[in-house]
């Protein structure tokens, strides 16, 4: 049983969990920033007239998506270094985070302009815009509003899914958690504190996806994820 | 099971029901003989839904009593899915089962419910939807009928559990109005069998034929009540000549 | 030399079989139980008892708001000192069983809701038990919504069976991790794990995209 769960110890190495919370945080945002890059030019290339884009973007995008992100990790990881580019696990593992997260991202982007009802397309056309200014004034105005709470969705999965960066030896919030039980052989009070850490992430973005809904006027956000 | 001739065949006895601080049925006292016709009638948001709604169950009365074929609604005594057996309901708007043929909305429950063996079931079936007049239809999904032949086969539904008392609520008033009287002729077929029914329709020519009585509503209240002729050609209240006028003007 | 390792990887196929054995089985496994606990909490979770619904929700939140991974560990390490010993397979099956359970339980509500109350109201009338308006109503309406979603869960399953190689199960991400050691070509190693996870999991993402194409046009066909 737990009778000895020792919360000295917790406390102990708490400046370890801060640490691995905040690198897990800063590690995400920027792999977040990286997938939006991704998916915007996924989406742009899944939108162009010509074949050899679209062909190229869907088959990235189903490649990630029926593969799981551990084996895209140990790919980068084990063979970046064949391509003779040594890098870091930290940056490794903020590359695999954004290509797979990007895949995903370009899915909802997708998604966002498809939802603009045809008749603003038509109105736009009505009007003698070109393509860019349908895009620019009207579509993407538009299906910026839709993606929001669902591109928070996936904010959410990319912070549970950089817990597997520990598995390449990142110091993030789950090998914190990882040292704490290996160390004193305390896993109960290792991965229980990190996963209270986690809780604390997902549901403050959690709440984030629903004031965006509210603030943007949307219906609440149907359990995605 | 008590003597339920004693009674009417449906019971109201001074019933109050509120959704939050509305009073939506106030003092609600009316007997329905067997085999009686009782149209209701009355504007929007007088009550007459909420009124025949409590009489199976689909809402909960606050106080008073409602009986029902000798069984008192909210009574633990009462099983309310046995009562609901023999209370045949039409809805506004329809409530067919979308992934079911004609044939089968009518014999699920027959099947389910009333343990019918499915052979007999589903040649009673047949028989209830050629009698509302949809011997072709028996295998077509509900999106591929009009409007007017899916309440048919709803009413047909109904009828499949031989129920001792029929409910409708506005069976026409999702309906195209030329679709109206095809509905409007089964009901009368039903009626003129001896059916017990509770009818909320603005249908007046259906009152006119069938009905034995009129109970107009308003405000959650039984404000008159009485023949059709009666009512259609001398309203007791200013609210009932103002109700009548506006809907008879079209 | 990359005909040697090319050799070397072909010696591994037997293990890599293995793997990929191992893969189908925990995801398979899981996927069963997981979708038969999964319905039965979602139809709880919108039976009408407040504190059931309350409690199932907030496992489900629990569950949905920590990386698997961390899922696993608590599982595997934490549970032996509740005097429940587990082998890693046990243990695997039992965090992806929960995993499936919980997502599969949240479709399975939404889908329930979508279904209109005038259905429900229907079925009450006509004097159908609980178990019949759920089983002859509610249910097979709900799978319009629930089926689409439910295949993409799958998809999800079996890729996140790839993280119980962390509790040293051979499963294929794993046979990956230990064929790299010996060949040291991790592009060719890992591109070879990755077909395999794409072989399983891409015809159940085209049968995701098939439903949701055919049941989005079933749904408006029956538009009234």
């Amino acid at each position: 049983m737990l009778e000895n769960f020792s919360f000295r110890t917790i406390i102990e190495y708490l400046p370890l969990f801060g640490q691995g919370l905040i690198t897990t945080v800063w590690l995400s945002a920027l792999s977040f920033a990286g997938a939006l890059a991704v998916g915007i030019v996924l989406a742009a290339m899944n939108l162009q007239r010509g074949r050899l884009f679209r062909i190229a973007a869907k088959a990235y995008i189903d490649a990630v998506r029926a593969t799981p992100l551990l084996a895209q990790l140990y790919f980068l990881y084990f063979g970046l270094p064949r391509l003779g580019l040594v890098l870091p696990e930290l940056v490794v593992g903020i590359i695999a985070l954004s290509l797979n997260s990007g895949a995903y991202v370009a899915e909802i982007i997708r998604a966002g302009i498809l939802s603009i009802p045809r008749g603003q397309v038509e109105a736009g056309v009505a009007s003698g815009m070109t393509y860019v200014q349908r895009m620019r004034l009207v579509i993407l105005p538009q299906a910026f509003k839709v993606t929001i709470p669902p591109l928070l969705g996936q904010a959410i999965v990319l912070v549970k899914d950089s817990a597997l960066l520990s598995l390449i030896s990142v110091s993030e919030l789950t090998r914190a958690g990882q040292l704490l039980a290996s160390d004193r052989f305390m896993p109960a009070e290792g991965f229980i504190t990190i996963a209270a850490f986690y809780l604390l992430l997902y549901y403050g973005l959690k709440g984030l996806a629903a004031l965006s809904s509210r603030w943007l006027g949307l219906q609440p956000a149907r359990s995605s994820t | 099971m008590t003597n339920a001739t004693k009674t009417g065949m449906i019971d109201f006895r001074g019933v109050n029901k509120w959704f939050g601080s509305l009073n939506v049925l106030k003092d609600i006292t009316l007997s329905v003989e067997p085999r009686e016709v009782v149209v209701v009638c009355g504007p929007s948001g007088s009550g007459k839904s909420t009124l025949i709604r409590c009489i199976n169950g689909l809402e909960a009365i606050k106080d008073g009593d409602l009986v029902v074929d000798g069984q008192r609604l909210g009574d633990p005594a009462t099983n309310m899915t046995q009562l609901r057996t023999e209370i045949g309901f039409v809805f506004q708007s329809f409530n067919l089962y979308p992934h079911k043929t004609a044939l089968e909305n009518v014999t699920l429950a027959p099947i389910h419910v009333r343990k019918i063996p499915r052979a007999e079931a589903e040649q009673a079936g047949r028989d209830l939807l050629a009698k509302v007049g949809l011997a072709d239809k028996i295998n077509a999904y509900p999106s591929q009928l009009s409007g007017g032949q899916q309440q048919r086969v709803a009413i047909a539904r109904c009828l499949g559990m031989r129920p001792k008392i029929m409910l409708f609520d506005e069976p026409t008033s999702a309906l195209d109005p030329e679709m109206i009287s095809e509905v409007l002729d089964v009901m009368v077929a039903v009626a003129e069998e001896g059916m017990t029914m509770m009818v909320v329709t603005h249908e007046m020519g259906f009152a006119r034929k069938v009905a034995q009585r009129v109970v107009f509503m308003d405000a959650g209240a039984i404000v008159e009540s009485g023949t059709p002729e009666e009512f259609f050609s001398a309203p007791k209240t200013d609210r009932s000549r103002a109700f009548l006028s506006k809907i008879l003007r079209h | 030399m990359i005909w040697q390792q090319l050799q070397s990887l072909a010696g591994s196929y037997p293990l890599a079989l293995r793997g990929l054995g191992m893969t189908v089985m925990l995801s398979a496994i899981s996927l069963v139980l997981g979708t038969l606990l999964g319905f039965g909490l979602g139809i709880l979770r919108t039976g009408g008892n407040r504190l059931i619904s309350a409690v199932i929700g907030a496992w489900v939140d629990l569950i949905r708001g920590t990386p698997f991974l961390v899922q696993i560990f608590l599982i595997f390490f934490i549970l032996p000192e509740f005097g429940i010993e587990l082998d890693a397979f046990t243990a695997g099956i039992i965090a992806l069983t929960n995993l499936a359970a919980c997502f599969i339980c949240e479709i399975v509500a939404a889908g329930i809701r979508s279904v209109p109350t005038g259905q429900v109201e229907a079925a009450l009338a006509s004097g159908l038990s609980r178990w019949q308006r759920m089983r002859q109503v509610v249910l097979p309406q709900a799978m319009r919504i629930v089926l689409p979603p439910l295949v993409g869960q799958y998809v999800l399953l079996i890729k996140d069976s790839s993280v119980v190689s962390a509790i040293g199960l051979t499963d294929l991400t794993r046979v990956g991790w230990l064929v790299v050691q010996r060949v040291p070509n991790g592009l060719l190693v890992f591109f070879l794990v990755g077909v395999g996870y794409f072989i399983v999991c891409y015809p159940l993402i085209m049968l995701a995209r098939r439903l949701e194409r055919r049941m989005g046009a079933a749904h408006g066909e029956v538009q009234l």
